[in-house]
Formats: C-alpha cells, structure tokens, sequence
C-alpha cells in the first residue's frame, strides 16, 4: 500500500472515531435535552393553556355571580336590565349570546333577545336555585350550531333566592386561548368531557359528535391525570400528547403534536451531525491529502531518483524542505553523485577489462584456428607419409605377388614387374631418407662438414642430377656462374641436396618452353646464390609457407608435380644451418626467385 | 553387355561385308584401327570388364597383368577424367578406383558414377593407401560398394572383386 493511502487512512482512523465517539455521545445527549425540553415546553404550553381557559371561565363565573347581585337585575325595571345587559355583552363582545332570568318554577321571565320558555328541568337551573354557580355541559347552539355552555347563578332578594341568572356563553373565544399553543401543521388540540366525548375542537363539526375515549391521552385525562407521553393517536399518527385535567369543569385538555414535528429539533440535530461528521471527515481526508501529499512528494521524489539511479538517467533532486527529508534528499543526492563517479569508474574499468578480455579472445581464436590449422596440417601430414610411404609399398607387393603367383611369366614381363619393385624401393628409400633428413635438421642435429666448395663444382653436379628431366620437359637451365667466383664455407653434400630441391621445385612448376637460371654473385663477405625460374608463381600470401612440411601450393598439383613438399623444408633448413636463410620472390604468372647467401671460403 | 554407337556402327559394316578389313572399317569411322581391332575383339569377349584407375603406373601395372592372370579384361585409366570416359563407352563389371589422384579424385569419380543413371549400377571398390576410419566412411557414403587399403593382398583383392560381382550378378 503506498504511504499515501496509508497517512490518510491513519489520519482517518484517529481523527474520524473519537470524533464519531463525540458526536454520537453529544447526539445522545442533545436528543434527550431536545426531547425533555419539547415535552416540557408542550406540557407547560397545556398547562398555561388550562389555566387560561380556567381563569376564562372564572371570569365568566364571576361575571355571572357579579350580574346576579346586582340591584339593577333584581330591582330596576327589564328595560334597564336589558339596557344595562346590552351594554355588557357589548363590552364582552361575542362572549355571551343570551343574558336571560328565570323565575323559581323555571319559566323564563327575561331574555334580552326576547325568548320565552321553560327550563325548570335542567340541572343547570335546578343547581342554581339551590345557590350555586353553575356551569352546563357543553352543547350546540340551537342558533348557530356552534359549542356554548350556560352558566347560571342565584338571584336573591333579602337572602333569598327569587329566581335565577343564565347566560349563554359561546365557547368560540377559547380558540382565542388554545391558538396560542404551537401545536405545529398536523397537531391537534381538544377538549373533552369526563365521558371522553369531544367538546371542544378545532373541527366544530366534531363537536359532540365522536367519542375518542380510546385514545391514550383521553384515558388518561377522564381518569383526571395530568401528563405528556407519546402514543398513536385516532388517526393512527403517533404524536407527542400532552393532556392536563381541568377539575372544576371536568375537561380534559389535550394537545397532541406529531412526534416528527415535536422532534424536529432532534431530528435538526441529527442532519447538523451528520453534516458536521461529514465536514469533519472530508476536512479530515483534504488535511490528509495535503499532509500525506507533503510527506510523500519528497519521498516520491527520492524513489524516482532511485529508479533513475539504477537507469542511469539520474538528476538530482531538489530539495523542497528543510526538515528530515530534505536532509535525507542531500545526502541521497550526494551518495548518488559518488555512486555515479564510482559507476563511471568501474564502466570503464569494465570497458578496458572488455577490451582487453575481447583482445584475448580474439588471440584464444587465432591460436584455436592456428591449432585446428596445425591439427588439420598433422592430419595431412600423416595421411600423406602414409600414402606416400604405402603407395610404393603396395606397387612392389602387386608386383612381388604376381611373380610369386604366376609360374608362366614372359622376361619382359618379369623384368617389366622387378624394375617397377627396385624403382619403388629407390622412392621409397628417397622418402625416408628426406624425413629423416628432416627430422634431423629439424631436432637441429645436422652435422655439417664445413669446407670451400666452388658453387661452379655444386652447381654443375646439382644440374647433372635434373637435367634428364629437364630435357623431358623442355625447359632450359641456365647456369650463370662467373669463373672466378670465390668458394664458400659450406657442407658440400648438403648443398647439393639444396640446389637439387630448389631445381626440382622449379621444374615442378615451370612448363615447357621455359627457363631456369642458376646464378651468382659475390660481394666483400658473401656470395649469393639465386635461381630465377618461369615457372607459373605464386601470391605473397603462400610465399610464407612454402617452407612448412609437405606444403604444396596445390594440393591437387601433388601427384602431377611429384613429390611430397619436403624438398623446400629440408632446403630451408640445410641453409638456416649455415647461419642464413632463403628468400623467395614471386609473383602470380612471372615466376619465382630463390636466392640465398653464403660466406666467402 | 552393352554396345555404344561404335560398334553398332562396326556391326553394320560387318553386316554388308564379312570381308571388310580393320583398317578399311577405321578408315569408314575415322577411328583408329587398334580401337577397331579392340572392339571387334571385346564383341567376342564374355570375360568380365574390370576399369582400373589409379595414378601410379607402378600399381596399374602390376595389378593390371595379375587381374588379366584370372582371366578379366582390364582397362586401366590413370586419372579421374580418363575413368570417366573409359566408364561411359565400357560399361564395366566393375571398377578399381585409387582415391589420390591429380586432377579429380577417387571421391569425385565415384560421385560422377553414382549420379549417372547408366554408370550407377557398376559396383566400385575403392582402393586406397589412405586407412583412417573416417575416409572409408566417406568412401562408402558416396557410394563405393567396398573398400581396401593399400598395401592389400592380391588374392584377397581378388576375393573381394569375385564377392561385390557376385553380388552385383544377384541383383
């Protein structure tokens, strides 16, 4: 995992938990302050609104109970009374409908708006004629279909009771009172009778019509409890209900709130927590970034002047900061500086090593070939001693074999097959000879008999030994030899074995019609001996080799020339014994040019 | 046996004229009379043809007159050019063949012999002073049919010529 992603996961780790711990305690919390205070803010409200409505209808007690005694309702004619009334319901306005008496059998004796009747059965009227201020039930207005109760009250004369006072009072101004109370959009507040029907509701047309007494609050309330608790309502809603008993009226007060409208103060909290853990945590990962990104830059950087290091292709990298890493930046720069002088150094050390390494293999594949060459060469070697040594071998058995074999044999056939055994015993004694001539010359063990020899004498004996052959080829010799030539100090046998080689090597490779000039010619110490023929050359390339052991320019040109290649060995080292060395000049189509010196006699 | 052009061209002049001489047939063919005597004698021959090639007179020569000695008819050639040719116009039983010679050698004749739809039924012993295990291989590769080294026995020399003809007669 990059250090990157693992900074800003750590950041995460001990910044997001506890801040996670803290705003769930602090929600917790909150939640329970938020819940405790909107139930007591909702009971308070119900309470105050009880109490409202029960100094409401004190007042209108007192009003009722201040009117009966009044001398005006007992003495003064009906119209004043009415007068009087008129100006009363004027200064309460819409509060009283009707202000009317009764006399003790219940008939009605006034009624400022002029009614007449009976009510001699209601309780109402019953229970003030017995003294007392008396409120009614809840009922509908025969005239305006609208909730209102009757208070009525004694009237006396002398301490005794001559009829009663009723009004009519609307209880619309109670939504006066009960408006007051935030009860939110879909909240609910009413009033009901100890029975638990509804006496009192936003709905009028609910009013005396339903009975809710299943309802939690409602229970609660008809068994005279004050309280707020949170319960599913009518509607099926579950809301927030406060209810709060009114004992004079034996009312029920209830104010019911839904519980996501009473809460939202919670849920508020809830969403702001949320958000603020979100700020919080997207601060978090942005100050992570930011921390991580400063952190890592630098070793960002490190690592890619690692790579480069180990390419090749590095920079220095530049130092940011001054703190650890940028410290660590420098050395790293340093270091790789040295890393790469000491990398050049050894590059080149590696690129002489090279050199030299491919030098030496170049050297070791020289020496192989040379080998191979030398290996090639003794294979030759040996399969021509063998042929040449088998060759003859095998012309005397054919030949010593048929004479044994055959009794009926003509002289001239016998003479014919005993002349070819004796010449190939001669070839063959020839050959062993030249080898270990060879071997001799080449182990340096050749014993020369020094003594003045006349290179005329050499010269003369060496052409008597080859000039058969010349005259079979047609090649003229030509002996260039000046008579009063010095003699050399030289091994006289030898050096007819020398000049043999070099004529028969010339013959070899002169064709008919052509020359060989033998000749000499002497300076203060020396003489040298060259022989020129036309012959057909060779490139400079072979001239180097010409000396080795059967070496023939052609190998092909073996058994046309004859021999086997060891005249020019055994020439050349005949001459090396006498302290000098034979040169040869050639050229392709123009002949070649043996020469040697001598020292004087 | 088979017969080239020549001599069928000398059989027709036979034909015409029983009496005609050796010297008048040559003077006919333009070739020279001892080849005409040769071919009118090789055409009465039944002995088996034995091409002999090597270089050294010295070994052609001997070997020649001990293979006549059992009774074969001998053609020596003594380098590859002149195998070849003598080959083609002979057709013989079978053929000696040196390996070392100037020129073309013994390995190249036998090639030229085995790639000649004609020639590359006649069986080929080579003859060779050259004994290394590797040069016998290579004899045998290209085609020679068996293989002795010099300085060989001549009675097995001529065992061996008896075996691959033999052989060769079989087939």
């Amino acid at each position: 995992m990059r250090i990157r992603s693992e900074l800003i996961i750590f950041f995460l780790v001990i910044s997001v938990l506890p801040l996670s711990a803290v705003v769930y305690i602090s929600y917790n919390y909150s939640e329970g302050a938020i819940r405790d205070s909107v139930r007591a803010t909702l009971s308070g409200a119900t309470e105050n609104t009880g109490n409202a409505i029960e100094n409401w209808m004190d007042a209108r007690k007192d009003d009722i109970r201040v009117i009966s005694q009044l001398n005006v309702a007992v003495e003064s004619p009906k119209e004043q009374f009415k007068d009087y009334i008129k100006i009363f319901e004027n200064e309460h306005q819409g509060v009283y409908r009707e202000f009317y008496m009764l006399d003790p059998s219940g008939n009605i004796t006034f009624s400022d708006i002029d009614r007449t009747g009976n009510e001699g059965q209601k309780s109402y009227f019953q229970e003030a004629l017995r003294g007392n201020i008396y409120v009614s039930d809840v009922s509908l207005s025969n005239i305006s279909d609208t909730p209102e109760i009757i208070i009525t009250g004694p009237v006396r004369k002398n301490g005794e009771t001559v009829g009663v006072l009723a009004a009519r009072v609307s209880l619309e101004n109670l939504y006066r009172i009960i408006e007051k109370i935030d009860i939110g959009k879909s909240g609910e507040v009413f009033i009901v009778n100890q029975d638990g029907d509804i006496i009192f509701h936003k709905n009028r047309s609910r009013i005396l019509q339903e009975n809710i007494n299943n309802n939690f609050a409602v229970k609660e309330v008809t068994y005279e409890k004050n309280g707020i608790n949170e319960y599913v309502n009518y509607k099926g809603q579950k809301v927030l209900g406060s209810y709060y008993w009114l004992p004079l009226y034996r009312w029920g007060l209830i104010v019911e709130k839904n519980i996501d409208e009473a809460y939202v103060g919670v849920l508020i909290l809830g969403k702001v927590m949320v958000a603020i853990s979100l700020f919080a945590v997207m601060g978090v990962v942005f100050f992570a970034v930011v921390i991580s990104g400063n952190i890592t830059r630098p070793i960002k950087s490190l690592e890619e002047g690692s790579m480069g290091l180990l390419r090749g292709n590095f920079k220095p990298i530049p130092v940011t900061s001054v703190n650890e890493i940028g410290r660590l930046t420098e050395l790293f720069n340093s270091m790789a500086g040295e890393l790469l002088e000491i990398r050049k150094k050894l590059e080149a050390k590696i690129e002489l090593a090279n050199k030299d390494l491919e030098e030496k293999n170049k050297e070791l594949t020289c020496a192989n070939e040379e080998l191979k060459k030398l290996d090639e060469l003794k294979s030759d070697f040996l399969s021509l001693v063998s042929h040449e040594l088998k060759t003859p071998l095998s012309s005397m058995k054919i030949s010593a074999e048929h004479l044994e074999s055959e009794e009926n044999i003509d002289n001239a056939t016998r003479k014919e097959l005993l002349s070819i055994i004796i010449r190939n015993i001669d070839r063959q004694t020839r050959l062993i000879n030249d080898i270990l001539d060879l071997s001799k010359i080449e182990a340096g063990k050749t014993e020369l008999h020094l003594e003045n020899v006349s290179i005329r004498e050499i010269a003369d004996a060496s052409f008597e030994n080859i000039k058969q052959i010349a005259n079979k080829k047609n090649i003229s010799i030509i002996l260039d030899i000046p008579n009063d030539l010095s003699s050399v100090m030289a091994d006289r046998e030898k050096l007819i074995i020398v000049l043999n080689n070099l004529f028969e090597n010339a013959l070899k490779f002169t064709s008919g019609g052509g020359s060989i000039i033998l000749s000499a010619a002497e300076d203060s110490n020396s003489i040298e001996v060259s022989m020129k023929d036309t012959g057909i050359g060779m490139e400079k390339e072979k001239l180097e080799k010409i000396f080795d052991k059967f070496y023939q320019v052609d190998s092909s040109s073996r058994r046309k020339t004859g021999g086997c290649g060891l005249g020019l060995s055994i020439s050349s080292g005949i001459i090396r014994a006498h302290d000098s060395v034979i040169n040869v000049e050639s050229e392709p189509g123009k002949g070649s040019t043996f020469s040697f010196k001598l020292k004087k006699g | 046996m088979i017969r080239d052009a020549i001599d069928n061209k000398i059989i027709e002049l036979i034909k015409k004229n029983e009496k005609i001489s050796n010297s008048e047939i040559s003077r006919l063919l333009g070739i020279r009379e001892a080849e005409i005597a040769e071919r009118i004698q090789n055409f009465s021959d039944t002995r088996s043809k034995i091409l002999l090639v090597d270089d050294e007179i010295d070994t052609l020569l001997p070997l020649k007159l001990s293979l006549e000695a059992e009774d074969y008819l001998v053609m020596g050639a003594s380098n590859g050019f002149e195998a070849l040719e003598l080959a083609k116009a002979n057709i013989p039983d079978l053929i000696l063949l040196d390996i070392m010679m100037p020129g073309m050698d013994g390995y190249e004749v036998c090639a030229h012999l085995k790639k000649d739809p004609v020639m590359k039924n006649i069986p080929v012993i080579m003859l060779t002073a050259k004994d290394a295990v590797r040069e016998k291989v290579k004899g045998l590769d290209i085609g020679a049919d068996d293989y002795v080294t010099k300085p060989f026995n001549l009675n097995e020399l001529k065992a061996r010529i008896k075996s691959v003809m033999r052989r060769f007669g079989d087939q």
